[in-house]
């Protein structure tokens, strides 16, 4: 029983990863940029969702989608202002950048936001409810559908819309692309934005499971990097994979190794997989 | 005449006020990063404490008075930093006398230093037994030893009947936590507790489930926490929504400031802990008259409740003020050894160090009960009533 209910914790945080993953492994497919940056949006969508919820009063869950727009217009600005400057540089130019982006971010999040410690609690955060023995926590649950959906929106989008395939292709082929009349600033604009937005919808199912401070993103940047690895950047399937696998054994290893050791098992994940398959799990291409 | 006698006496003042410069006390606090919503109540302390002596007059020094003055730096939440920075407070800004950042890992590293120039600091942000157990003279802390913060939580427990049956001790991979729970443990045996999961966890993880789905599975009746404010939010939003809950949960930070209980709302409520420091009348001061006028004035001036990491960092500014007159000097090592000698009653209680540079004060146990913090159990027996068991989520 205890092992069935670890399971299912990790099932659940492994969903609320994958989601913080997914906009940093779409960023990194298609622009080639690792965006370090990433965990600081995850920090201000959770910011986005709080100030809604508290000062608009606005249930969390209908506040993602605008906390969502916000960070797709922020990280659509990003792109064409700053990013689009450094992305045919070499890649050390473009982790510069995102790292010093990271730095301002939080710096301005710490100065407007103060470094309180926020939760977004609306009034049934925290229920559950028993299935045979199991207690679902209802909130979690809802994160873990949020999170896969949007996951496989986005492989839908990817796969089938015009958009969608113009990303792709850029991504594949770039002069091809050109040559079909794609203007590639545009779609990079586009897709770093889609990637803002997905940080922005994880960091308010983050805050709604645990805290907001401006310095939550160092950390979250690491976890969805790892998650990427693990997963592939081929296709947005990866990412739920790598992220469930990522959760399932932090739980794994909190219960019969030790949490302190979880972090060693993340990375240590990480090696392994970059030694054996450094595709990714998913992954077909390096 | 008239005017000679006018232009010398402005002469005199003028020189008088030239030669008493100000004595500056140095100090690098983590005003920004991740510790920074802790690391501000230093900032906010030495300034309040510094203000008002020199309302009050300043330091007396051989007859006459000089003002205080705070030479302080961002640290950003980084050790490494921090060292840097009091070197550089030492060996280029040339404070006088030096205060301490917020917490043992960082004092343990910062106290190196002081060390090796012979310059004493003063700290009231760490608490772990590790700082003073290295033979150091020139460190001194207002923070009572790690290993015993605990201590009435345990003696309160034992007092309970029945006795609860199996207790959890959990705790984060740090300096302060790991000499918290090593003082736990051996509190826990001696009162004959079975400690039934002792488990350290890696410092800011925000994931307690699998803990927390073994406190439920093996009936855990009391848990005892020693970790940061994070992860105390982080544990009980979890325990939650897990429906974990034990009879009696206990954090070692956290649950005496009021940003603990603004984030987690009503939820905040039975979470008990502990603090060395609660602004009573009874503690007098000579600059604040006493513990509960402290607290007004403070709260006035920056919006917030103190708490006992404010209190105790102006616990520090008092002490360096007392050793520099009782020395009638600046000089760096009469005033180490004037401090060693200090005893004087604040508004965050007696100061007076131990052989080590301690401070030895006891904790009283405390619980959040309908959103206000109680005092329940002293070093002199029980304050107030414990709300015990706890009541399940579901029936709050």
């Amino acid at each position: 029983m205890l092992l069935a209910q670890v399971l299912l914790n990790g099932l659940l945080l492994g969903g609320l990863y994958a989601l913080m993953a997914l906009g940093l492994a779409l960023v990194w497919g298609v622009l080639n940029i690792v965006n370090l940056s990433h965990g600081a949006f995850i920090m201000l969508g959770a910011y986005a969702t709080y100030f809604l919820f508290a000062k608009a009063h606005l249930d969390p869950f209908l506040a993602l989608p605008f906390a969502a727009l916000a960070l797709f217009m922020l990280g659509y600005a990003v792109q064409r202002g700053i990013l689009n400057l450094v992305i045919r540089g070499p890649m050390f130019n473009t982790l510069l950048i995102t790292f010093g982006l990271e730095v301002v971010i939080t710096f301005l999040a710490q100065f407007f936001f103060s470094a309180d410690f926020r939760t977004i609690n609306p009034g049934y955060a925290g229920t559950n409810f028993d299935v045979g023995g199991l207690t679902i926590p209802r909130i979690q649950l809802m994160a873990f559908a949020i999170a896969i959906g949007l996951t496989l929106g986005l492989w839908a989008f990817l796969l089938h819309s015009r958009p969608g395939r113009s990303i792709r292709a850029v991504s594949q082929n770039l002069l091809a692309a050109q040559l079909y009349g794609i203007e590639p600033r545009r779609i990079y604009a586009i897709t770093f934005g889609l990637g803002t937005a997905m940080a922005g919808v994880a960091g308010g199912l983050y805050g709604t499971v645990s805290q907001i401070n401006p310095y939550i993103g160092t950390a979250l940047t690491a976890k969805s990097f790892v998650i990427a690895i693990i997963g592939g950047l081929d296709n947005p399937l990866g990412v739920i994979v790598g992220g469930l696998f990522l959760g399932l054994a932090e739980s794994l290893t909190a219960l019969y190794i030790g949490p302190t050791y979880t972090d060693v098992a993340s990375f240590g994940i990480l090696v392994l997989v970059l030694i054996v398959k450094p595709t990714g799990l998913l992954g077909r291409t390096a | 005449m008239v005017r000679t006698l006018l232009f010398l006496a402005l002469l005199a003042l003028a020189s008088a006020g030239w030669a008493e410069s100000p004595i500056t006390l140095g100090a690098s606090v983590q005003l920004t990063g991740p510790v920074a919503n802790t690391g501000r109540y230093y900032k906010d302390a030495y300034e309040f404490a510094i203000d008002r002596i020199n309302a009050a007059g300043g330091v007396k020094i051989g007859g006459t008075s000089r003002k205080l003055a705070l030479k302080l730096l961002d640290n950003q939440s980084d050790v490494n930093l921090s060292v840097r920075q009091y070197v550089q407070l030492l060996s280029e800004d040339k404070v006088d006398l030096l205060l301490g950042p917020f917490a043992s890992n960082f004092v343990l590293a910062d106290s190196a230093i002081s060390e090796k120039y012979q310059v004493p600091m003063v700290q009231g942000g760490g608490a772990s037994d590790q700082i003073y157990s290295r033979g150091y003279h020139y460190i001194f802390g207002t923070l009572p030893p790690a290993s015993n913060y605990f201590g009435t939580t345990i003696e309160a427990l034992s007092k309970l009947s029945p006795k609860p049956a199996k207790v959890a001790l959990l705790y984060a991979d740090d300096a302060f936590d790991v000499a918290v729970a090593k003082g736990a443990r051996e509190q826990l045996a001696h009162a004959g507790f079975n400690t039934a999961i002792d488990e350290r966890y890696t410092s800011n993880t925000s994931d307690f489930t699998s803990l927390l789905s073994r406190i439920k599975s093996s009936n855990t009746e009391v848990v005892l926490v020693a970790g940061h404010e994070t992860e105390a939010l982080n544990f009980i939003r979890q325990a939650k929504s897990l429906g974990v809950s034990p009879k009696l949960y206990s954090f070692t930070v956290g649950v005496p400031s009021a940003d603990f209980r603004q984030a987690l709302g009503s939820d905040a409520n039975y979470a008990a802990g502990m603090t060395a420091w609660l602004p009573h009348k009874s503690l007098k001061d000579h600059w604040f008259g006493d513990a509960e006028q402290f607290a007004k004035a403070y709260q006035a001036k920056y919006g917030y409740e103190p708490d006992y990491h404010a209190a105790s960092g102006v616990a520090t500014v008092e002490a360096m003020v007392k050793a520099i007159e009782a020395a009638n000097s600046v000089d760096p090592r009469k005033v180490r050894d004037a401090l060693a000698h200090v005893n004087f009653s604040s508004a965050y209680g007696q100061v007076a160090f131990g052989p080590t540079g301690q401070i030895s004060l006891p904790q009283t146990m405390i619980q959040v009960q309908n959103g206000k913090v109680v005092a329940i159990y002293g070093p002199s027996g029980a304050l107030g009533k414990l709300q015990y068991p706890m009541p399940a989520w579901g029936k709050r």
